[in-house]
């Protein structure tokens, strides 16, 4: 190897493709090892790598909310002054977490001599975290305490395995306590993989060689960034978008967005937005850092390495205790699912508005739909239509913007649960029309057979996803009982024989139709 | 004197090798012929094989079902699927096509919306719901006939538990509509997810008249010849005879790549290793192999084209990485390498057939690491032009041709060691305890270089590295396998229950004396969703495959869970013992000290790196700090000094 001290250009790809690679391993560990069908089957869960000063050098992401959020976590362990071999666990959302069923396992990796050289975490979505109502996504909660128990960061594990009493009191406040030490299980065999992974790469590239190549890496993302930024040309636009209701409320709740590219850094300036409100649709800054992340990272090339790098580019403000930066006690359950969905949306308006060539809207929500019955909980999230491009015709029945979950089988979960799916369909014709096609949503209609109760936690039910340069919007989305439309967010008691029906919202057009 | 003759056919040629009851292995090639590969296989068989009595079998790796697939070239068909349930193909599995390109769209589904027909019938996990009449099933026959398929696929829901709906339809269609053939998902691939067993099922109905019309004309061919009907090998690396694979037709997507890892896996065995990575880097792209216990790995799962194909297969990642891997700068300032490849047409520059873009071959025509002598004949090295076009690239960098040279080799190098480290870490394999076995023609030239990337010590490069597919056709043993679902606890199945099954399943791949039977499980926790395969000797009763799952669990996650496991299904394998060869140093000059070239005759030479060694289609980089020592066998075994 090479011994200068500036990091080789030529060697940037080499040694990106060795952190992705050990952050791959992290998220294929986790994925098989889990339990909740939310890491397993949906992977909903992130995996990622920090150097020694908590910038994050790596992440395997398979959803994008998780995209920057997690450089909180580590920052609020780091806090603690963790020892090597320390793991720790949190989910407070004011203190590195998103929101409650997301939770969080911080690994710091040490040397040999005992010093602190990286972080190793792992967030999922674990399928309960206590709370007012199964699955730990109520609709109607008001306070963060409603919706589960709140961990701040706190040392679960250390060199000789898990701290019983610690372990204990979160287990005794979940109502599946065994799926979730199982999930937590795999949550540290992750974490474990990465320690191994950086300790070996540390090894082969030596201590002072890392460091560089992590200096070298964020800089090159954060380059690449620029890059594109810069080919906006100090384009500018806003936008206003709105969530129908907090789950308390039916009242619309303003998100609004003011961009600017300056050079090559993008101002995002949320200043105009809601005020927390008082139902769970609120979230915390580190979401709404997702969310900008994202937005931009749609502009970059496939191949561009997650990292730190990404944000860097981005000049973010979002006023203190508004919906979107909500502090402690807010409720925030559906912010990271709806709210962020909602703040993507308002960005990709306000980049078309810059003229800038973005897809129309695509369906804007992820449907959350819980069922839960005696002994049993189940959650799942729907796909939609896609908004439609200046390259054909948006993509039908997909998750869009900050999810990007798999379906349930239906054979698996008739197996597991008191429930029949009776239609699981394209919503054909729901996509807006135009030059090209917004995407289809789907129709889902699920049947009861014990006692139980669902909830749902959807938007796109009033407004529906905008079309773009002349195209139309896309058919808003719609719950029924027993055929009978029923709110966008509700909670109800069901009997068996009831039907649920859910039909997601369909992608905005793209471009005027001819003729 | 018989011969065991295996062909494979890629793109470019069709390779043929022939080895005899002593185990002499000779390799030959002919052009292959895309539009019917049997022409090509053909003119291997006049040009190279022995007169048609001494021919004892005949087996053919074939890409008739991954280019169909490619090209969407298959049958019309009609997919008859539970009213409810008609969209999954549309649906998949409701995650996009790329996490950040929202534009993309997935391949398109292999039956076109219009032509999937809804049979009134459900069935449960508690049974049937809904009975599908006669009367019924007769409607849903004419609707199916009324759009005149080529051949019918049947997917219904739970048909995984309960096959009698799909049988009571396949009779109705088939009094409807002689002579066309219908696929049923309870036969093709027994196992429950409804979107993996309905999409396997459609690729099965949308290969299979094609491959029987391509199968039928090469038995013809070869019957001609007076030769025997071929076999075909299967994408899980057992020969399946021409008139049987006809009818598994999903399973032969990737029987070409299965070739190349059993190939592997032979010489991996008789150089004396049980545990083995390999890798065969050709011009665009790289496969990557795992093997052990002597054997391919074969497990479940993976896609063809999009398409999801959910039947036991050789476990074979590709990675768009090559020899025709172009480099270039990226908006970032950093080198890259591919995944754009100047393929065989125009080429790396060194070949002057019109190539103007540096390639990870210029990278090593610069270094000196191929000599013009050795790639062909009729072909002068470009050295001026690969260095040229090399230092454009080096030029904005500020760096010399021969350090960007190297940096192209060791970003490509990076690239394919991600994909040998997926393949063994995530089943639990620690690279480090492998053999890397490299072929293909530039597989010898990276070998040290991915090696020393994953702190891997030794290295085999096998004889006949150019035809090594073909050299596992020819070996490769019959095999057949059955699968059956199971979804139960491991505490509602029984010591005898679980033996019967495995006899079942057995019978009907035709156990006989000499034959092995080999049965795996998949299994998981309750409540997991990802199945590991477990294989299990079913003597040991229900308890020791429990013990068996519990300790591969600990061995891959690291924990085991205190609840019990359940068994998704169980399948049987029955093979055959792989034809016994010996191969050996016996033709040509052997080694000459003075051109580094090894010819494959009779040589005991030691070459200690940093070397290269000339091998018949490919060259030997021996990196610094790698010793390299001729093999009896033929080819080298390569070792970390140290």
């Amino acid at each position: 190897m090479n011994e200068t001290r500036e990091f080789d250009p030529l060697a940037l790809s080499v040694v990106g493709h060795a952190v992705s690679m050990v952050a791959e391993e992290m998220g294929t560990l986790l994925e098989r090892g889990a339990l909740s069908p939310n890491i397993r089957e949906r992977r909903d869960a992130s995996c990622a790598l920090f150097d020694a000063h908590g910038r994050m050098i790596a992440q395997a992401a398979h959803i994008p909310v998780h995209l920057g959020a997690m450089p909180e976590s580590v920052r609020a362990v780091r806090e603690c002054q963790p020892r090597a071999g320390d793991v720790y666990l949190l989910n407070d959302p004011f203190r590195g977490g998103s929101h409650l069923p997301d939770l969080t396992l911080v690994e710091a990796i040490g040397a040999d001599d005992g010093t602190v050289i990286g972080f190793a975490a792992v967030r999922a979505h674990h399928a309960d975290v206590g709370g007012m109502s199964p699955g730990s996504m109520p609709q109607g909660a008001t306070e963060l305490m409603q919706e589960g128990i709140v961990i701040p960061p706190i040392r679960v594990a250390g060199a000789d395995g898990w701290i019983a009493d610690v372990l204990a009191l979160v287990l005794a406040n979940v109502r599946t306590p065994e799926e979730r030490r199982g999930d937590l299980e795999a949550q540290r065999a992750a974490c474990a993989a990465g320690r191994d992974g950086w300790r070996a790469l540390r090894a082969r590239l030596g201590a002072a060689r890392l460091v560089e190549a992590c200096d070298a890496l964020l800089d090159y993302t954060e380059r690449r960034a620029r890059a594109t930024i810069r080919r906006l040309d100090g384009a500018s636009g806003s936008a206003r978008d709105q969530l129908e209701g907090d789950g308390v409320s039916e009242s619309d709740i303003v998100v609004a967005v003011a961009i600017a590219a300056h050079g090559d850094c993008l101002r995002i300036d949320f200043t105009g937005t809601a005020p927390a409100v008082a139902g769970n649709v609120n979230c915390p800054l580190a979401v709404t850092r997702a969310a900008c992340v994202f937005a931009l990272r749609t502009m970059l090339e496939d191949d561009v390495p997650t990292n730190d790098g990404i944000a860097r580019a981005i000049d973010l403000i979002v006023p203190h205790g508004c919906a979107i930066n909500a502090v402690w006690p807010s409720a925030v359950a559906a912010g990271n699912v709806e709210m962020s969905q909602r703040i993507t949306d308002t960005l990709f308006a306000a980049f078309a508005d810059a003229g800038v060539v973005v897809p129309a809207q695509g369906q804007g929500t992820m449907n959350n739909i819980t069922f839960g019955g005696a002994g049993w909980t189940f959650y799942e999230t729907l796909g939609g239509g896609q908004g439609a491009s200046m390259c054909g015709d948006g993509p039908s029945a997909v998750h869009v913007g900050m999810s990007n979950t798999r379906n349930t089988p239906i054979e698996s979960l008739e197996l597991a649960y008191p429930l029949r799916i009776d239609e699981y369909a394209i919503r054909r014709q729901s996509g807006g029309g135009g030059k090209h096609r917004g995407g289809d949503g789907v129709v889902r209609r699920y049947r009861v057979l014990e006692p139980c109760t669902v909830t749902l936690l959807t938007e796109r039910r009033r407004h529906a996803p905008a079309g773009a340069y002349g195209g139309f919007p896309g058919q808003p989305g719609r719950n029924l009982l027993n055929g009978v439309p029923i709110p966008a967010k509700c909670r109800m008691l069901l009997q068996p024989g009831d039907v649920v029906t859910v039909e997601t919202p369909g992608g905005g057009g793209w471009g005027q139709a001819a003729g | 004197m018989s011969v065991s003759i295996g062909i494979d056919v890629g793109g470019t040629f069709t390779d043929i090798v022939l080895v005899d009851v002593q185990g002499n292995a000779v390799a030959g090639k002919v052009l292959s012929t895309p539009s019917d590969q049997g022409e090509g296989v053909e003119q291997a068989l006049r040009a190279h094989a022995p007169s048609a009595e001494r021919v004892n079998r005949i087996v053919h790796g074939t890409t008739v079902v991954t280019n169909l697939l490619l090209e969407r070239s298959g049958a019309r068909m009609v997919l008859c699927a539970t009213r409810g349930a008609t969209d999954l193909l549309e649906l998949r599995r409701q995650d996009r096509a790329s996490l950040y390109d929202l534009s993309m769209h997935h391949p398109p589904a292999l039956v076109a919306p219009s032509d999937v027909v809804a049979a009134d019938e459900r069935v449960a996990p508690e049974g049937v719901v809904r009975e599908l009449t006669a009367a019924h099933a007769a409607e849903v026959a004419q609707m199916v006939a009324e759009r005149r398929p080529d051949i019918v696929a049947i997917a219904l829901l739970h048909a995984f538990a309960f096959a009698d709906h799909e049988r009571l339809l396949a009779t109705h269609v088939r009094a409807r509509l002689p002579g066309v053939d219908v696929v049923c998902s309870s036969d093709v691939l027994p196992e429950i997810r409804e979107y993996e067993r309905t999409a396997t099922t459609c690729c099965e109905a949308y290969a299979r008249p094609r491959v029987a019309r391509y199968l039928s004309g090469l038995t013809g061919r070869l019957r001609a010849l007076g030769m025997p009907a071929p076999g075909v090998v299967s994408s899980s690396g057992g020969i399946v005879p021409a008139d049987r694979a006809a009818e598994a037709a999903a399973s032969l997507a990737l029987s070409g790549p299965a070739g190349g890892v059993s190939g592997a896996a032979l010489v991996a065995r008789l150089a004396g290793f049980d545990d083995a990575l390999s890798i065969d880097i050709g011009g665009t792209s790289a496969d990557v192999g795992l093997i052990l216990h002597g054997e391919p790995l074969v497990e479940a799962g993976g896609e063809v084209a999009g398409i999801p194909i959910a039947l036991p297969r050789v476990l074979v990642e590709t990675v768009s990485a090559g020899g025709g891997s172009i480099g270039w700068i990226d908006d970032g300032g950093a080198l890259r390498v591919g995944p754009r490849s100047a393929g065989s047409v125009p080429g790396p520059v060194a070949f002057g057939r019109g190539g103007t873009q540096p390639t990870v071959t210029d990278a090593h025509v610069v270094l000196g690491n191929i000599s013009a002598s050795r790639i062909s004949a009729n072909l002068s090295l470009d050295v001026h032009g690969a260095r040229q076009a090399i230092q454009e690239l080096a030029g904005p960098l500020g760096a010399s041709a021969e350090r960007t040279a190297q940096a192209m080799i060791a970003t490509a190098d990076a690239a394919m060691a991600r994909a040998l480290r997926r393949v063994s870490v995530e089943r639990g394999v620690d690279p480090r305890r492998c053999v890397l076995v490299a072929f293909g023609g530039a597989g010898p030239l990276h070998a040290c270089g991915l090696a020393d990337a994953l702190d891997m010590r030794r290295i085999l490069i096998p004889p006949h590295a150019g035809v090594l597919s073909a050299l596992g056709l020819a070996v490769a043993p019959a095999r057949r396998s059955a699968t059956r679902s199971m979804m139960r606890a491991s505490t509602a199945i029984s010591d005898e229950r679980l033996r019967r099954t495995v006899a079942e399943l057995a019978a009907t791949c035709d156990l006989a004396p000499g034959r092995h039977l080999a049965a795996v499980a998949r299994m998981r926790f309750q409540g997991q969703g990802h199945e590991m395969e477990i294989p299990f000797d079913p003597a040991e009763g229900i308890d020791g495959l429990v013990r068996q799952f519990r300790h591969r669990h600990f061995g891959r996650y690291g924990f085991v869970l205190s609840v019990d496991p359940v068994v998704v299904s169980v399948r049987a394998t029955v093979s055959d013992d792989a034809l016994p060869v010996a191969l050996a140093r016996t033709h040509g000059i052997g080694w000459d000290p003075l051109t580094a070239s090894d010819d494959g005759g009779p040589s005991d030479a030691r070459v200690v790196g940093r070397a290269t060694i000339a091998l018949p289609n490919a060259t030997l980089l021996v990196a610094d700090g790698w010793t390299a020592r001729a093999l009896p066998i033929g080819g080298w075994l390569v070792e970390k000094e140290g």
